[in-house]
């Protein structure tokens, strides 16, 4: 069936709430109200109160309160409103969650989701992409889906696994974008990119949303010849590092894409991968496409400089193909 | 969206310099009048209507029962003293009742004389033990610092002694006399100080920062205050969840509870009515801060009127105290009501960790807590005042426990150091590694009506 980006994440806990009675839903606005995206809407009436919890607006209490049900051996589903408030709970995350297993070997089945992102017009504390904050914590697996298939596929799979998951959910692709699901149960793996465009020409590394700016790039430089290969990483902590040195030894040229700040971004892990795995294949430098290193301004104007474009991608796969 | 960011590192309420130069007296607590052991008074000063209480005023609390027999009226402030070299230095002095007697132990309500000597026993281990590591540091075995509990044993020991099997703790790094209640050895927590392969931890962290998810229902505690208290919250969620009303209990000082997530923990903890039994160790001092640097409120007690959940006052260099009202508060979680604030009232009798002198602390201070050492005074219970040891017995007893500490001891310094390729692995739990399933088992879910159907499209941000 054919299901937004939003329903598929819906439909992903609304199965699993069904499937474990161990897990359950906590998080501001959730309950009756359904959540600031409506997320969980109409939990409330199917699962209980008990199982979908109206929290306090308290960051550090709702990752302390879902840690310690997780040492119980339940499945906690944590909401942040918005993703920008994560940092809010920084300390319980970096320092209690992330450290439990590899300290004293308590295992810590929770998941952390919720909108990050920009595209919207939410102004700087409702539009980041706050996922490097984690992928630099050891012990998180740290999720950002592109597409409806995988946002289920992976929120169901971050439910079942046994470690701490940030589940980042794109609000621009909320309701944006359709995509076919099966009706019957499945899981995307964590840790496995997708090849979502093969090409021979240029290789985009990338994910979440601008996975569509660079399928969207591809059409365009389709007409100038140039063959874009997307690599949808689908996970940033566990990267894929074979996936990503598969795509560079094939096309020999690489940029690498994300919403996020330049410095200190993914992007720059990612060109130390290249660096291990497949200097040799390289045929040119490696290009960073990325948000500039400022706050996500609010005026309309302003977010779209500051965010990366299709224009963008265009333009660097031009250059780097005539390289 | 705007959130008001609680500020994580306690702050001067004045300048210093504005407060020296005024000779500004940082005891709040002196121009306080007398405490009033029925904590009847209110908030607003006036006093009590006879008047039959609104529906709203009824559901409020307003009363901190005090269990104490003593109420210490000593307090701490910055003074400038003119050294022999004739330059000034900023010095923190005390002032008060230095030679009021010291109170008798209260009866317990519910303690047995076996259960007495339990608990006096477990101080006794968690005391040397505290001796041993102070002379494994001293021989170089220990890896970085010592913290003690010195003076606080009654409050680690009595406190954890009042759980059941299935109710669940979180230390501090005082409260290493409650690892022991709980079943963990000396060396263990032996093992931890001196980084050992058969630690815990197997050497990744050191101190009381270990937990057992399994059998002894310990979270591990962190550097950073206040998180466990959600935690541990999340804890009883989880049990409640299985349905099971388990306790959870935990500890903060006078300096840790001044940290945001503090207060998050507590009301989390108070609106989902989870059953939290919130040791506050009043312990006068954080690090080199006395209490009045902290909170400007009488008694940290008095804070559970806001969360909205009861509070009590003891002695916490008394066992039995300390033990009745733990008790209370874990039945109290057991029945389902909910959260309760205990604040024990003692003084840190050691530097923050072995490096510090805690010359900073004046020393009547000293002389006057160290009149009311938890061990002395229950051993004077015990053998003078109930006659249930004999001295006899008594030496027979310390006797036992130093053998105890030293076989542990043994155990702790013959334990291997760990291979420096043992620092990798274990990031995550790999699949087989843990068999992960509710404890209390699964959750009676009902299902009800209602099946999936696509969310109206009103949203926050298009």
């Amino acid at each position: 069936m054919q299901l937004t980006y939003l329903e598929a994440i819906r439909q992903g806990i609304w199965e699993e709430m069904d499937r474990d009675p161990s897990v359950f839903c906590l998080g501001e606005d959730i309950g009756i109200y359904g959540g600031a995206f409506k997320v969980t809407d109409g939990f409330i009436d199917r699962f209980g109160p008990e199982r979908v919890i109206d929290t306090p607006i308290a960051e550090s209490a709702i990752v302390g309160a879902a840690f310690g049900a997780s040492l119980t051996g339940m499945r906690p589903v944590a909401e942040f409103q918005f993703m920008d408030f994560i940092g809010c709970a920084f300390n319980q995350i970096s320092n209690m969650v992330a450290k439990t297993h590899y300290l004293w070997g308590a295992p810590a089945p929770l998941v952390l989701r919720g909108p990050s992102g920009g595209y919207v017009h939410g102004g700087p504390f409702h539009s980041q992409n706050p996922e490097m904050w984690f992928v630099h914590n050891p012990g998180l697996k740290v999720i950002c889906p592109a597409t409806p298939y995988d946002a289920k596929g992976l929120i169901k799979a971050a439910i079942r696994d046994n470690n701490p998951c940030i589940f980042f959910e794109h609000k621009y692709l909320y309701r944006r974008i359709k995509g076919e699901v099966p009706a019957e149960d499945y899981v995307v793996p964590i840790g496995k990119a997708n090849l979502v465009r093969e090409g021979s020409d240029v290789s985009i590394i990338t994910y979440a949303a601008m996975v569509h700016t660079a399928l969207e790039a591809a059409e365009v430089l389709k007409n100038d010849g140039i063959d874009l290969e997307i690599l949808d990483l689908r996970t940033v902590s566990p990267l894929d590092r074979e996936a990503i040195a598969q795509t560079v030894k094939k096309t020999n040229k690489v940029i690498i894409l994300h919403e996020h700040s330049r410095t200190g971004g993914l992007a720059g892990e990612i060109a130390a991968i290249i660096n291990e795995e497949a200097f040799d294949d390289l045929d040119g430098p490696i290009v960073r496409i990325a948000g500039l290193d400022s706050a996500v301004p609010f005026s309309p104007p302003q977010e779209e400089h500051y965010l990366p474009k299709v224009e963008d991608v265009v333009r660097e796969a031009r250059k780097l193909k005539a390289y | 969206m705007e959130r008001l960011h609680l500020s994580q590192s306690p702050t001067l309420a004045i300048p210093l310099a504005i407060a020296l130069s005024a000779r500004f007296h940082m005891g709040n607590k002196q121009a306080k009048s007398k405490h009033n052991s029925n904590g009847s008074r209110r908030r607003d000063g006036s006093a009590r209507s006879n008047a039959q209480p609104s529906a709203t005023e009824s559901l409020r609390t307003y009363s901190i029962p005090d269990l104490r027999q003593e109420h210490p009226d000593l307090s701490v402030r910055q003074t400038i003293e003119k050294g022999k070299d004739g330059v000034e230095h900023v010095r923190y002095e005390v002032t008060g009742n230095l030679n009021a007697p010291v109170p008798p132990i209260s009866d317990s309500k519910y303690l047995t004389k076996q259960q007495c000597i339990e608990i006096y026993r477990y101080m006794l281990l968690n005391r040397k033990m505290e001796t041993a590591l102070e002379n494994l540091y001293k021989q170089g075995k220990v890896v970085g610092g010592v913290y003690f509990g010195l003076g606080q044993e009654a409050c680690s020991c009595a406190s954890a002694y009042a759980l059941d099997k299935d109710d669940w703790f979180a230390p501090m790094i005082r409260n290493q006399g409650s690892l022991l209640v709980r079943g963990f050895r000396a060396s263990d927590t032996m093992m931890q100080y001196m980084a050992k392969a058969d630690s815990p931890t197997r050497g990744r962290d050191g101190t009381s920062h270990f937990g057992d998810i399994e059998k002894r229902n310990m979270v591990s505690p962190i550097s950073m205050l206040g998180d466990l208290i959600p935690v541990l919250s999340g804890v009883a969620l989880g049990a409640r969840l299985q349905g099971r009303n388990v306790a959870v209990m935990t500890y903060i000082g006078d300096g840790g509870q001044s940290t945001g997530v503090t207060y998050e923990g507590i009301n989390f903890a108070a609106v989902q009515n989870l059953g939290l039994v919130l040791f506050v160790e009043s312990n006068l001092w954080a690090y080199s801060t006395p209490s009045e640097m902290q909170y400007r409120c009488k008694d940290l007690a008095e804070r559970a009127i806001g969360y909205g959940i009861p509070g009590v006052i003891i002695d916490g260099t008394d066992a039995c105290q300390v033990y009745d009202a733990a008790r209370d508060a874990v039945e109290r979680a057991h029945r389902g009501e909910g959260p309760t604030m205990i604040e024990a009232k003692m003084m840190r009798m050691k530097g923050h960790a072995i490096h510090d002198a805690a010359a900073y602390v004046p020393k009547p201070m000293f002389d006057f807590w160290k009149k009311r050492d938890p061990i002395a005074r229950f051993e004077n219970y015990l053998v003078k005042e109930k006659k249930w040891l004999t001295t006899k017995e008594n030496a027979e007893l310390i006797s036992e426990v130093e053998q105890v500490i030293e076989a542990e001891r043994e155990i702790a310094v013959n334990s291997p150091m760990p291979t420096p390729e043992s620092a990798e692995g274990g990031v995550f739990c790999e699949d087989g590694c843990h068999d992960i399933k509710p404890k209390y088992g699964m959750p009676k879910v009902k299902k009800r009506s209602g099946g999936f159907k696509e969310t109206e499209a009103a949203v926050h941000l298009k």
